[in-house]
């Protein structure tokens, strides 16, 4: 059985921005193993994000094919990208992650709920991962109620409590402070070891990159490199 | 519960700018307000102009001579026996009167004056069919359909220079076109509300007026029908035609009385056309509370399409949106419309004031100078309806925009 969760081959993404024609991605092929802790790093503009969108199915390749968790996107609708997304990836953004109208636990458990799990199941397993993400006794707090460190572990907890087969987590260190960056570094390194969560960063925080087992570099739209972290970044 | 709250996530969206949503809620009420005690006068208002025509012409529904409607005369009349047989079966007719209707000349040892007459059976009447607004003025009604009395309109009286106890002569023709004449004493005067009708009409015990017109005891000129509501005029008229022997017609009160139909029924589309721009404003203000709030939260909606919501998912929570606020802003509605309301179909509202002097009549029928208010249960239920079905409309395209947000794009937004 193969251990490749995501599978990108020679993808190209271009858009128009304004008058201009912009080749976000040019060609990019890139394979990841489950369990990966894995950051894409690059200056602004070299692609990152759109990669990231494009492996989330939240955006479409102008040419090239992506492959998650067995299932090639190009041949999925929009229900079925939704779905996908819903069951099988789950996301970090920046910040204001969270719906503000729900609390901690109704935000942990807002993909379960749309998976259609009993309650009861639901809760358990919610209960569970506010525990591992260190939120216990919080659960009713809603977002305006929490840190932003805060925040953003009630949103690592919403995306693992389905246990997706990705986590993709968009600077997820970029709106806290150092020492809120490091405890939240902490926290996924724990859940990737412990749990075998794979972790995708799209990042130029070079504490994630310190963490991350591979790091790969875009510039301009195109993979400059790709390494296994030595800890030397 | 499988599947998310999205009526909990929906209520809660809706708290989120408590001002916003308040003012909201108070536009849906106050336009409900708005249109209830609008309809509510109107609906009365109708009723009673459509009443009083009934009390002083021949009903809500009369049978008559085919021919009558056409040409009027006396000598084309309807056998009420036999009529009265075939109508006591249909439960929506609660009274049946006969009535002679004619003109005649009328003179004094002062003067002379052409009137016309309603003769009537003071036993088969009550308020329901015949009620004059200012009522007797003078003197008193007769009593029997064999009274010698004579009822005069108060202005006919006054210019037949008439005074009570005098001798009152009527000219007219009778049935065979002879000219015959019949005489009474004046016994009171009426005012009806109408200054055309109070100098133009005068009261006859029926049976006298059938003795000078050559009558048989039970002809008239019409078989006047009085209905609880007179929106099914058409419909008893309609179902009783058919029944009537060949001669015979029925017809309803807005084929008697075209004058007073046509006026209730342009009053009645310009309470509509006010009644839309009411709808028009609320669905307006809905709308934009709505459009706004959609607009805000665009990023929430692309990250809740990122996680897996579905379209249709974001559209039905932000209908839901709608949906408490027409059901919020009709219990506010009703809850500052009860008193009012409740107020004034007791009270009615007083217009003496503003009529001051006025002629007060419709078509020659006079109304009463203090509006009733009051609306027919399925107005208030159509109004109802369209608060709904406006909210949920002003909700459908900020629900569809939301539903087409494109996450990649929305999430940017911070």
């Amino acid at each position: 059985m193969s251990n490749t969760v995501i599978n990108i081959s020679n993808v190209t993404k271009d858009y128009r921005q304004g008058e201009l024609d912009v080749h976000a991605l040019r060609g990019v092929s890139l394979t990841i193993e489950k369990g990966a802790f894995i950051a894409i790093c690059g200056p602004s503009g070299s692609g990152k994000s759109t990669l990231l969108n494009l492996i989330g199915a939240l955006d479409s390749p102008t040419k090239g094919t992506i492959t998650v968790d067995g299932k090639d996107l190009s041949t999925l609708g929009r229900q079925g990208r939704s779905h996908l997304r819903r069951d099988r990836i789950g996301f970090v953004f920046q910040a204001y992650n969270l719906m503000p109208v729900l609390s901690a636990y109704e935000n942990a458990e807002a993909v379960l709920a749309l998976q259609g799990m009993p309650e009861k199941e639901r809760r358990e397993i919610v209960m569970t991962v506010l525990k591992d993400v260190g939120l216990e006794g919080l659960e009713h707090r809603r977002p305006d109620q929490l840190s932003g460190g805060q925040q953003q572990r009630v949103a690592i907890a919403r995306a693992i409590a389905s246990n997706p087969a990705v986590v993709l987590a968009d600077e997820p260190t970029a709106n806290v402070d150092s020492e809120t960056a490091e405890s939240l570094l902490d926290l996924m390194e724990d859940l990737n070891q412990k749990r075998g969560v794979t972790f995708v960063f799209s990042t130029h925080d070079h504490r994630v990159m310190e963490r991350a087992k591979r790091i790969v570099q875009l510039v301009d739209g195109k993979i400059a490199s790709d390494t296994q972290n030595q800890g030397d970044v | 519960m499988s599947g998310p709250n999205l009526a909990k996530i929906a209520w809660r969206n809706l708290w989120r700018h408590k001002r916003r949503t308040i003012l909201t809620l108070i536009s849906i009420a106050f336009g409900f307000f708005m249109a209830i005690l609008m309809t509510a006068m109107q609906d009365m208002t109708f009723k009673e102009f459509i009443d009083t025509a009934a009390r002083l012409g021949s009903g809500h529904v009369v049978v008559q001579h085919h021919e009558y409607q056409e040409k009027p005369s006396v000598s084309r009349t309807v056998r009420t026996t036999e009529v009265r047989e075939v109508i006591k079966n249909n439960s929506r007719v609660v009274h049946v009167v006969d009535r002679v209707m004619g003109e005649a000349m009328l003179a004094t040892s002062h003067d002379s004056f052409g009137a016309a007459f309603l003769a009537y059976d003071p036993e088969q009447e009550n308020d329901m069919s015949l009620q004059f607004i200012e009522g007797v003025v003078e003197g008193e009604m007769y009593r029997t359909a064999n009274d010698k009395g004579i009822v005069l309109g108060k202005v006919l009286a006054s210019n037949l220079g008439a005074e009570l106890g005098d001798k009152v002569v009527y000219t007219l023709m009778d049935k065979n076109g002879e000219l015959t004449a019949g005489m009474g004493r004046l016994s009171g005067t009426i005012g009806t509300g109408s200054p055309g009708a109070d100098a133009a009409l005068f009261l006859l015990p029926i049976n006298k007026a059938r003795e000078v017109l050559g009558y048989e005891a039970d002809e008239a000129t019409h078989l006047g029908l009085y209905l609880d509501d007179n929106r099914e005029s058409r419909l008893v008229a309609d179902a009783l035609a058919p029944t009537l022997d060949d001669g015979l017609s029925a017809a309803s009160w807005d084929m008697i009385a075209p004058d007073l139909n046509t006026f209730v029924a342009m009053k009645k589309g310009g309470g509509v056309f006010f009644l839309i721009i009411i709808a028009l404003l609320v669905t307006a203000g809905i709308f934009n509370t709505l459009f706004m709030s959609v607009m805000e939260r665009m990023r929430e909606f692309g990250i809740q399409i990122a996680i897996g919501y579905s379209t249709q998912q974001i559209f039905r929570m932000v209908m839901w949106e709608s949906a408490f606020l027409a059901g919020m802003g009709l219990v506010l509605g009703v809850l500052i419309t009860a008193w009012p309301y409740s107020w004034l179909s007791e009270n009615g509202i007083d217009m003496s004031a503003a009529y001051a002097e006025q002629d007060v009549s419709v078509g020659g029928v006079g109304f009463n100078t203090t509006m009733p208010v009051g609306i027919y249960p399925e107005n208030a239920w159509l109004i109802v309806a369209c608060i709904v079905v406006a909210t949920m409309a002003a909700g459908l395209y900020p629900a569809w925009k939301a539903g087409r947000v494109e996450p990649v794009e929305s999430i940017k937004l911070v």
